[in-house]
């Protein structure tokens, strides 16, 4: 026994290190980043710059966040993208063409993004159609549908239908949403933290948040524990929805105008913020601190980078090198229990 | 076999064909193994046994490279050897059939390929396989060991005796040196393990060594030639035949316990009346009344429709046929979270498939059912859900670093003690537990045992079990279910073990009596 006392500690400093790479090591990096960023370029480190960082990881947050709902039921919503797409349209045109309030055009455009949750509930709660699937062939039903409905022409003030100049435009309040703000923090920061504080509430302190990682965990198991499995199943899915419709109407508001499939590259942004935020203290499961963490750190990065006349068209490569580093944290330095 | 030349003479007896020297395992913080060192001769067959959580999966898995030791050797036929993975242990000639029986099957593959994974897997056959001969080769694996498996099913719709004997069949196929049996029978009924036992003794005869991990020591005095008793990660005694089982059990937990006898209580007032209710569908109605104040044993062997018939009284299926009616109110379950509303609720018998989630801790396992007992308004209150869990560890003498250790860090009894326990924390219209001792050591039996019968004071419950003795031992009333009907019904006082076996083991048309106390 004498050998194993010498032993023991030893290997335990190097699984200690381990741990705490594995909890912290994300969190670390970011705030070296930060820190280096703020020394070596002055204006890095300012508010103005901090509200345009956070600006730009608010969309992806938002959209990352109904990912990540959707992932906690083990389930992948590839349809985000689409979603947002076509809530954009439906609220673009309700304003435009309808010459509806931002109010009702608002409304509009989240019905839109919940009914494409519809849609993925039915495939596959009702059609037992696997997740990725479903949610892939609503993302080309939802893009043709959208194309379709504008017949493939952005949607903005003063567009031509049929020969004829409409009269409407984006109001008021629809344009707050982008250009706005609250004690000069911008408006899509404050709806995106508030999107943040109410999935984080939901899934780390209700009931509800309780059976979805359940229902993620091991669905039989849930079941036989008296959860409906069926309906939080579908509840993930609206919310995943909800959120990216809630996402597109913030991208509309900036451009003040509905263009074709700008929704796109947001689903793999938001996917890649979910998966890097396993890494976030050591969660390796989806959660939303590690969803937010993933946008911001991205957005963080890509904001540092052009201050240092970064080339715009590496960002993907930045972009996966974080995510690569992000999930060896979580899986190789993860507890491995075989 | 060549001795290597860096080979220390281990000991003096290096006629072992195992010989494990000071190993030692730690997970974390937990130690697991502190020094263990025996030896397994060449031919004989020696049973491991220990509490639950005492470190015998654990060792086997270092034997069969599942999880390399801490420190320590492992020699085996005067070698030393550094299995790091799985395929080294086969390859020196060891095949382990673990507890966790779906850790030893690929889902998604069929009973055939399931049999034959090592020879898919390995050189051993033709780049290209053909089906055909994947059955053929099955089916003589199959006539070999005297089985008969269903080998173009998907494993997944075998129930898990079913694939706990693909298991065992598998890797007894592989002609070993060394068999390692981790609990094999805690999913067989008796016919099975019976099977098992006569393959087993097959072995002996043709000397192959075997280590036979078991809580029930009237299997270990029928296999081994000795055993081995791990208590908190040592070796606490080695006892050679004949076994004294009584020093054994002692050795095993430390102290004398035995098993109270107890007096066979009447039951109150009919609390659930089942009416004609079907197993399957073509199977005869049985009805049932369950009391207030009593345990209701249910028995019978496996495919009897005992889990059938359960299920749907707790709303796991939908009820084929008759009524059920709760404190004279009319009761149809329409799914588990109805069941559970009107105060029926069932532990189920697959405990990795139906009771637990992954990398969770075991506070979350401990309130997943009860979540409006843990909530307010919606908003989980975590502080209580971890003092309720810290009172079910202490109560039920669950061995765990504490409430916050993930689920999979617990040796199988002790995630059963949890898993049962949590669902005595408040009064059922009917608590019924399926198989609840599977796995789980004499000592933690009696503490089952005990909480439940104090527990049915004040409400009814349900146990199942395809073992007749566990029954007996705390049930105050039993069912024997024969090919989905209920054959005979007494009072447990009246009953032994050895007559249970003997009715299950008649047909359905042999007898029918249901003395009604
Ligand atoms: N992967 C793991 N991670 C952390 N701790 C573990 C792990 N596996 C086992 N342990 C711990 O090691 C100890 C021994 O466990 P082991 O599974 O070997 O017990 P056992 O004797 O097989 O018990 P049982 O009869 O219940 O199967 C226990 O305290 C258990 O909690
Ligand atoms: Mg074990």
């Amino acid at each position: 026994m004498g050998t194993t006392a010498l032993k023991a500690p030893k290997r335990s400093g190097i699984e200690a290190t381990k741990q705490f790479v594995y909890r912290y090591g994300l969190l670390a990096v970011l705030g070296l980043m930060i820190v280096y960023f703020t020394v070596t370029q002055p204006f890095f480190g300012t508010f103005i710059n901090a509200m345009f960082i956070l600006q730009a990881a608010s969309i992806v947050a938002v959209v990352g966040l109904g990912c990540t709902v959707s992932m906690t039921v083990g389930g992948f919503d590839l349809s985000v993208g689409a979603a947002m797409s076509l809530s954009i349209m439906a609220a673009a045109a309700a304003m435009v063409v309808g010459e509806f309030s931002g109010t009702v055009a608002i409304l509009i455009g989240m019905c839109a993004g919940l009914a494409v949750g519809v849609l993925n509930s039915i495939l596959i709660v009702y059609a037992r159609i696997p997740d990725l699937v479903a949610t892939l062939s609503s993302l080309f039903l939802i893009n043709g549908l959208t194309l379709m409905g504008v017949g493939g022409q952005s949607v903005a003030k003063g567009m031509v239908i049929n020969g004829e100049r409409t009269q409407g435009e984006f109001t008021p309040l629809f344009k707050w949403i982008g250009s706005g703000d609250v004690f000069s923090v911008p408006a899509s920061v404050v709806i995106a933290a508030t999107v943040f504080i109410l999935v984080t509430v939901l899934l780390n302190f209700t009931r509800w948040g309780r059976a979805f990682y359940a229902v993620g965990g091991n669905p039989v198991a849930a079941a036989a524990a008296g959860i409906r499995v069926a309906r939080y199943r579908i509840a993930a899915y609206l919310i995943s929805g909800g959120l990216a419709s809630i996402a597109g109407m913030m991208l509309a508001a900036r451009s003040n105008r509905g263009d074709v499939n700008v929704g796109d590259p947001f689903l793999l942004q938001a996917v890649s913020a979910a998966l890097v935020g396993y890494a976030v203290l050591g969660a390796n499961k989806p959660n939303a601190f590690g969803t937010l963490i993933g946008a911001v750190f991205v957005a963080a990065l890509i904001n540092g980078l052009t201050m240092f006349n970064f080339p715009y068209y590496a960002q993907s490569f930045v972009q996966g090198v974080l995510l690569v580093v992000a999930l060896l944290m979580s899986y190789t330095l993860g507890p491995s229990r075989r | 076999m060549t001795v290597g030349a860096n080979t220390a003479p281990a000991s003096p007896a290096s006629s072992a064909f195992v010989a494990f020297e000071e190993i030692t395992k730690t997970f974390g913080a937990t130690r697991a193994l502190r020094g263990v060192s025996f030896e397994i001769r060449p031919g004989e067959t020696v049973g491991l046994l220990g509490a639950n959580g005492a470190g015998k999966s654990t060792l086997i898995k270092t034997l069969s490279g599942i999880h390399p030791p801490t420190s320590g050797r492992i020699i085996i036929e005067g070698e030393e050897k550094d299995f790091r993975f799985p395929v080294d242990a086969r390859n020196a000639g060891i095949a382990t059939v673990h507890q966790n029986i779906d850790d030893g099957v690929v889902f998604g593959m069929t009973v055939a390929e399931n049999l034959l994974l090592d020879e898919i897997a390995t050189s051993q056959s033709s780049f290209f396989i053909r089906n055909r001969t994947i059955v053929e080769r099955a089916r003589e694996v199959q006539e070999k060991l005297d089985l008969d498996l269903p080998l173009n099913s998907l494993i997944q719709d075998l129930p898990a005796s079913g694939r706990q004997e693909v298991a065992i069949a598998r890797e007894i196929s592989k002609n070993p040196k060394l068999l390692i049996l981790d609990e094999p029978t805690s999913t067989l009924s008796k016919r099975e393990a019976e099977k098992l036992f006569l393959a087993v003794e097959e072995f002996q005869r043709r000397g192959i060594t075997i280590l036979f991990i078991s809580h029930s020591m009237s299997e270990v005095e029928r296999l081994c030639d000795r055993a081995v008793v791990l208590r908190d990660g040592m070796i606490v005694s080695e006892h050679e035949k004949p076994l004294d089982s009584t020093a054994i059990a002692g050795s095993i937990l430390g102290e004398l316990v035995l098993a109270s006898k107890h007096e066979a209580r009447p039951g109150k007032e009919v609390v659930i009346e089942a009416k004609g209710l079907r197993a399957f569908p073509e199977s005869p109605p049985v009805s049932v009344e369950i009391r207030r104040g009593e345990i209701l044993g249910l028995t019978g062997l496996i495919g009897a429709g005992k889990t059938e018939l359960l299920e749907q009284i707790c709303g796991h299926r939908p009820l084929l046929s008759g009524t059920l009616s709760i404190e004279g109110e009319e009761y149809n379950p329409k799914d588990v979270s109805d069941a559970m509303k009107k105060g029926v609720v069932m532990v189920p018998e697959q405990r990795a498939l139906q009771s637990m989630f992954p990398n969770e801790p075991l506070w979350k396992h401990s309130t997943i059912g009860l979540a409006e007992d843990f909530s307010r308004s919606g908003f989980m209150l975590r502080r209580r859900e971890i003092a309720f869990t810290e009172d079910v560890i202490r109560d039920f003498q669950v061995k765990a670093p504490g409430p916050l250790a993930e689920i999979e860090e617990l040796s199988g009894g002790n995630q059963q003690k949890l898993l049962v326990g949590r669902w005595l924390s408040r009064g059922w219209k009917l608590l019924v537990l399926d198989e609840p001792f599977r796995g789980i050591d004499i000592g933690a039996r009696g503490l089952i045992s005990s909480a439940l019968r104090q527990y049915s004071e004040k409400y009814p419950v349900i146990v199942c079990s395809s073992d007749p003795e566990e029954v007996i031992e705390v049930a105050d009333r039993a069912l024997i279910m024969v090919e989905a009907d209920i054959v005979h019904e007494d009072n447990s006082a009246n009953l032994t073990a050895e007559t249970l076996a003997q009715i299950m083991g008649q047909g359905r048309e042999a007898q029918t009596t249901r003395n009604v106390a």
